[in-house]
């Protein structure tokens, strides 16, 4: 454990025996602009701030994220990747804070630039200099490059690359090219942690360098045999042919090989095996020979755990002691919440594109046996919006299973007819939050779960008309 | 007693694997769905590269959009394989739904940026050029065909391809939103014969039953078919007429 109020006494040892250097003004400047603002931005209760002081501070000082970042005593972690990012920083930051260290990490999904600068600001003290051993970052795909040069991470984790939001980012290619270039440019002394089981991270991985640290599940018995419609990313890099897979985790994550043989899954350094799924609940596994469980469900979130065991490993955390953490995870992990309203169970979880809607379809379908749904379909800018992908999703899994679906969001309509041609009878949609939320409720008995699966920004009406109503808790409370 | 047959209604999905970035299986979904619901046998033949298998039997081909490395290699697949094939059940009356880079390639031309000339295979008087700017966002089209109803098309376009059209192709529509074929002349998607092309995915034919059922129809009249019992649609026109409301309230801004 680290002393906090000896690293406090030595930051400010060094301020009062060090003259303040003229090209810290700036950063100092900065800090303290972006750091008002933030509490400002609080203060009017417009939301928490998340990436305003970051604009800010960085129109003042352009390099003071970097300047932060060279704060830290020990290093960054950047973790980037379609699905999974905030779920696994979190898990990352929960290491590490369990072994004593102070962490900065971005929160509350604000995973651009601006969001990673908010919040190194928001841990930076009155003279500029952030007090904090380790950073976690999640970096969206496009912001990468930048994150990475200004940040210099000791690790650098890509989880997957699925097609997600073609409107505001771009076809898979581009963001693929912008993670390769982010990850040449890594320093010697850095390590990428990439997921082997994704054809197109591999790609990127295998021309790397330096060689990457491979991540990859070895479960036959949790794999799917067949390629879901959300797939997108499966010919070979090489010649071109469409590659076979053997196994399939989830989207087009799996076990695959080129027909020609030029291009195969690369054997991962560190798997998870011996899986066993238990709905939402929970999960164990094997991972790197140690005995893991977890109270996180969904296969989806065995790839973000094992990502955060291969980062632990690599930040030189002991696999005993991460299997003990791990135990321990507090349930508002992951993008899911849990809630009670007169004696019914709420499950929330946060779907935004056709692989993680297919995924968590899978789980409340098929591990936790959902029968009462809320689909919540928006099109702000944080959802996308062209909902053309709601095509791609396998709601057919809902067929004779489900016995009350409700389409919600400001795409509801959208939501209904694609329900139709799914062959699966629906509620009539409901735009409105709280008509959505008395639709479900209504429809739901007593003691009964109900699944509410949403986009980002139909998962925070909902949030916003349950807080109203005094159901949960505000955001930055929990 | 022999059982009596169906008759077939068969969908040809050209690259399915490679060419289905937008959403573009809610087309294919919604042809089948339209035509089991009226009692035809409903059958989807993928057509992957390499293969040509049954596209004689094909009444609706469907040709949608993909990634650029995707599209280099259906490409070279559609010179070698379908192009034969697809010309010939064309001639014979079958359709065509082509949308974004499936257009695109039915056409004379591709032309980049850089002044690239890529030959299409030229069964639509269409030529394509790159633009500079993305048009993205929601479209509303008054539809050139005479027999629809509602009039409106709607859907959600994503491209930076300029296409013009020859003499030969009418355009499938007027557009009330959106920037259509190339932002300057107001005009979305083509009509030629049996084929029709459009930047409109959305899917397009799921909030778009009425297009849907012209194309079913259109392909089934060369078997005899020339009226299609009818649906209850209020679930798809209550989602065409959202987007209609939308349109009005992003002009009256
Ligand atoms: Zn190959």
């Amino acid at each position: 454990m680290l002393d906090r109020s000896g690293a406090r006494s030595r930051a400010l040892g060094v301020k009062d025996k060090k003259p303040i250097r003229k090209k810290s003004i700036r950063k100092t400047a900065a800090v303290l602009a972006g750091k008002a603002t933030g509490a400002l931005s609080r203060a009017s209760g417009r939301g928490g701030g998340t990436t305003l002081p970051g604009d800010v501070a960085r129109a003042i000082d352009p390099r003071v994220l970097s300047k932060l970042a060279s704060d830290l005593t020990q290093g960054s972690v950047v973790i980037t990747g379609t699905n999974g990012k905030t779920t696994t920083a979190r898990l990352v930051t929960w290491l590490l804070e369990g072994a004593g260290y102070r962490v900065v990490s971005n929160r509350a999904g604000a995973n651009l630039i601006f969001g990673a600068t908010a919040a190194a600001l928001n841990k930076a003290g009155p003279d500029g200099r952030l007090r904090a051993d380790w950073g976690v970052f999640e970096i969206d795909e496009a912001s990468l490059p930048k994150a990475v040069a200004e940040i210099q991470p000791k690790a650098t984790l890509v989880l997957n690359l699925f097609r997600d939001q073609l409107d505001r980012y771009g076809e898979l290619e581009s963001i693929a090219k912008k993670i390769e270039s982010a990850l040449s440019a890594l320093p010697d002394s850095s390590t990428a942690i990439l997921n082997a089981d994704d054809p197109r991270v591999a790609e990127i991985g295998l021309g790397l360098p330096k060689p990457p640290l491979w991540f990859g599940l070895d479960d036959i018995r949790v794999a799917m045999h067949d390629l879901p419609h959300a797939a997108d990313a499966r010919t070979c890099p090489k010649c071109g042919a469409s590659l076979h897979f053997d196994a399939v985790y989830v989207g087009h994550d799996g076990v695959y090989e080129c027909p020609n043989h030029d291009f195969a899954r690369p054997t991962p350094n560190i798997t998870a095996t011996n899986i066993k799924l238990d709905g939402f609940e929970r999960f164990s596994a094997d991972i790197a020979k140690t005995h893991i469980e977890i109270p996180l469900g969904g296969l989806y979130n065995t790839y973000n755990v094992l990502a955060a065991f291969a980062a632990g490993r690599t930040l030189g955390l002991k696999p005993k002691y991460m299997a003990e953490r791990l135990r321990n995870v507090e349930a508002a992990f992951g993008r899911q919440e849990r809630m009670e309203f007169r004696g019914r169970h709420l499950n929330l979880v946060l779907s935004k594109n056709p692989a993680g809607f297919n995924e968590t379809l899978r789980t409340a379908v098929d591990l936790a046996k959902g029968t009462n749904f809320l689909i919540g379909l928006n099109d702000r800018k944080a959802d996308g919006t062209d909902v053309s992908w709601i095509w791609d999703v396998d709601f057919e899994q809902l067929k004779a299973k489900a016995k009350v679906v409700v389409p919600a969001g400001s795409r509801a309509h959208d939501m209904a007819v694609r329900l139709k041609y799914a062959g699966v009878p629906a509620e009539p949609p409901q735009a409105e939050p709280g008509r959505a939320l008395d639709s479900l409720i209504k429809a739901t008995n007593e003691g009964d779960t109900a699944h509410l699966l949403c986009t980002y920004t139909a998962m925070l009406d909902l949030r916003a008309e349950l807080v109203r109503r005094g159901w949960a808790k505000p955001y930055w409370e929990t | 007693m022999p059982r009596s047959k169906k008759q077939a209604f068969t969908v040809g999905w050209l690259y399915p694997d490679l060419m289905n970035i937008y959403g573009d299986r809610g087309n294919i979904l919604t042809l089948l769905k339209r035509a089991e619901w009226r009692g035809f046998e409903a059958k989807l033949i993928e057509l992957g590269r390499g293969t040509t298998q049954q596209m004689e039997e094909v009444d609706v081909f469907f040709f949608g959009g993909g990634q650029d490395r995707e599209q280099a290699l259906v490409y070279a697949d559609l010179l070698e394989f379908k192009q034969p094939p697809l010309e010939q059940a064309v001639r014979n009356g079958a359709g065509v739904l082509a949308v974004c880079g499936g257009y695109q390639l039915l056409g004379h031309y591709y032309q980049t940026a850089d002044g690239e000339l890529f030959p299409g295979i030229a069964m639509i008087d269409v030529k394509t050029e790159a633009g500079k700017r993305r048009f993205i966002g929601d479209v509303v089209v008054d539809a050139n065909i005479d027999t629809l109803n509602p009039k409106t098309l709607v859907g959600f376009e994503n491209h930076s391809g300029r296409t013009f059209l020859g003499p030969k192709a009418r355009p499938l529509g007027k557009t009330r939103l959106g920037s259509g074929n190339n932002g300057s002349d107001g005009m979305e998607g083509c009509l030629q014969g049996t084929v029709l092309g459009t930047y409109m995915h959305g899917s397009l034919l799921p909030k778009n039953p009425h297009l849907a059922d012209y194309l079913i129809r259109s392909a089934l009249i060369r078997r005899g078919v020339d009226e299609l019992s009818p649906l209850d649609d209020s679930v798809e026109l209550a989602a065409h007429e959202r987007i209609l409301q939308r349109a009005q309230h992003a002009q009256s801004r």
